[in-house]
């Protein structure tokens, strides 16, 4: 931490059910190393406690805090605010776009959870199973030829479904978060979550603006896998067409590769 | 919302993409030539009923631009659909664009390969 | 999401046109559905004034005489480039969703769209000046 101390102002976003949204400002002290988070919370507690939002673990693997900050979509508690703004400057902090606000910066991530579950997205993973983009990064460490449990990538911050431009059109499209969990899940032994991304909702609602990608605080990469669900549904689909079984129980280990 | 684990049939799946991006393909190979072709290789840049007609005496000619006018169009419609679908309509209203889209199409062509032909024969 | 649809279908629409605090992928998007539109509007156009060579001589010979004029020259220069940039982008969008050139996909689109420029501008100067 520095020594130094900004004053930055805070235009923040507030909406209760009786009002309609409008920005309050609010003139805070900050260490500019300090995250965006670190400057909510100080504004909650020392100038509003009437402000809503969300925080829990504070070190990107919760995905609670997930906010536009100057209009993009960032995981506020590993965003420092050197990198968002200056000395005397203003910062703007909204809610996600794509969830109802529930108040202020809170916003109502249940239809995303509930989607989650139902494409089977887990939570806990073999570290194999945690289908990665070739080259995009080193596979973990070598415990001599073992399989080793870990948290999945996806925090499921909600970020990329804010980004996405579809969902902000098609509420009903499952959205980035939802088809990168499909894809981890495995859509070549599940019938079920195969129908599921082979629809409209599903995989053919994206148009490759790769607005996911972008925001993702961890190594999710959705754009990628919905692209790669493509390629394995056009194979499942084209192997059906001339008489391939359809979805067949096998080896959970196999269905990554 | 999970209504299409069960639910009604989807309105978009792997064959009608599929068939958006073949014709797509296909569409920028062919426009590719049309454009050469038609503008450039072509006398005069094709400006004149005389020209035209002389230059669909070719066969390969009204060949390629049926070929193009039967893929350009569904491409344009079915994309066309994917932009409309962007927006969530009710399974009424697709239903009703489906029926308007396959109209449009079939009308388009067959007055696309009605056209081609007849400027084709007025050179006999 | 219930907030999302009770908004009018032409205030959802144009969420997808807004450029501001994206990423230059979100420009390839937009563009591509820019494109989009105009072309699927130009080819029904195209297809129905070109009912004048029907007419015979009399008709698109005059047609043509109307169009030779720097306006529709324009236009037409702005239906190439949306040709291009739609076709390229279009290329990268089928590669990538047939798991190919994923990694470098944003590089792709930036070198792409600039070949599509680089191309109208080509047929501008032919459009122009001959």
């Amino acid at each position: 931490m520095t020594q130094a101390r900004w004053k930055v102002t805070f235009q923040v976003s507030r909406k209760k059910e009786e009002t309609s949204s409008h920005f309050d400002h609010f003139v805070v002290e900050v260490d500019p190393d300090e995250y965006v988070l670190d400057a909510v919370e100080r504004i909650w507690a020392f100038q509003d406690r009437t402000l809503d939002f969300r925080h829990a673990c504070h070190h990107s693997t919760c995905g609670a805090c997930g906010m536009r900050v100057n209009g993009v979509e960032k995981l506020t508690c590993i965003t420092p605010i050197r990198e968002v703004t200056h000395e005397g400057g203003v910062v703007r902090i909204e809610p996600m776009r794509n969830f109802p606000v529930i108040s202020d910066l809170a916003v109502d991530m249940g239809v995303m959870y509930i989607r989650m579950d139902n494409v089977g997205q887990h939570p806990v993973n073999l570290d194999s199973l945690e289908a990665v983009q070739p080259e995009a990064r080193p596979a973990g460490p070598d415990l001599h030829g073992e399989e080793f449990p870990r948290l999945s990538d996806c925090i499921e911050c909600g970020l990329c479904i804010s980004a996405c431009p579809i969902t902000a059109s098609s509420p009903e499209y499952l959205g980035p978060a939802v088809l990168a969990g499909a894809h981890q899940h495995g859509i070549k032994n599940d019938e079920q979550v195969l129908r599921m991304v082979d629809c409209e909702d599903g995989i053919w609602r994206c148009h490759s603006a790769f607005e996911c990608t972008a925001v993702c605080p961890s190594f999710v990469e959705p754009g990628w896998r919905i692209m790669d669900l493509r390629k394995q549904v056009i194979g499942i689909r084209i192997k059906q067409l001339f008489g391939g079984t359809t979805a067949r129980k096998i080896d959970p280990q196999e269905a990554s590769k | 919302m999970e209504k299409n684990l069960y639910g009604p049939k989807s309105g978009e799946g792997t064959w009608l993409w599929l068939a958006k991006i073949i014709s797509g393909a296909l569409v920028a190979v062919i426009l590719f030539i049309h454009l050469v072709v038609n503008h450039l290789v072509a006398p005069n840049g094709l400006l004149s009923y005389a020209e035209i007609v002389k230059y669909y005496q070719n066969p390969i000619i009204p060949v390629m631009e049926i070929l193009f006018v039967t893929l350009a169009v569904p491409h344009a419609l079915i994309g066309l659909r994917g932009i409309i679908l962007d927006l969530k309509p009710t399974r009424a209203i697709l239903n009703g664009i489906n029926w308007l889209f396959s109209v449009v199409g079939v009308i388009a062509i067959i007055y696309g390969v009605w056209l081609i032909l007849t400027i084709a024969s007025r050179g006999a | 999401m219930s907030q999302i649809t009770t908004q009018s279908p032409l205030t959802r629409a144009a969420k997808w046109f807004d450029p501001r605090f994206r990423t230059v992928n979100m420009l390839g998007f937009i563009l591509n559905r820019i494109t989009a539109l105009g072309l699927t509007l130009y080819l029904f156009l195209h297809l129905s004034v070109l009912s004048q060579l029907a007419v015979g001589p009399g008709g698109y010979d005059k047609f043509i005489s109307i169009i030779h004029n720097p306006l529709f020259t324009f236009g037409e220069v702005l239906v190439v480039t949306a040709g291009m940039m739609h076709g390229l982008n279009g290329a990268r969008i089928v590669l990538n969703s047939l798991g190919v050139a994923i990694r470098i996909q944003k590089m792709l689109l930036i070198v792409l769209l600039s070949i599509a420029v680089v191309i109208s501008f080509v047929f501008a100067v032919r459009m122009f000046l001959v």
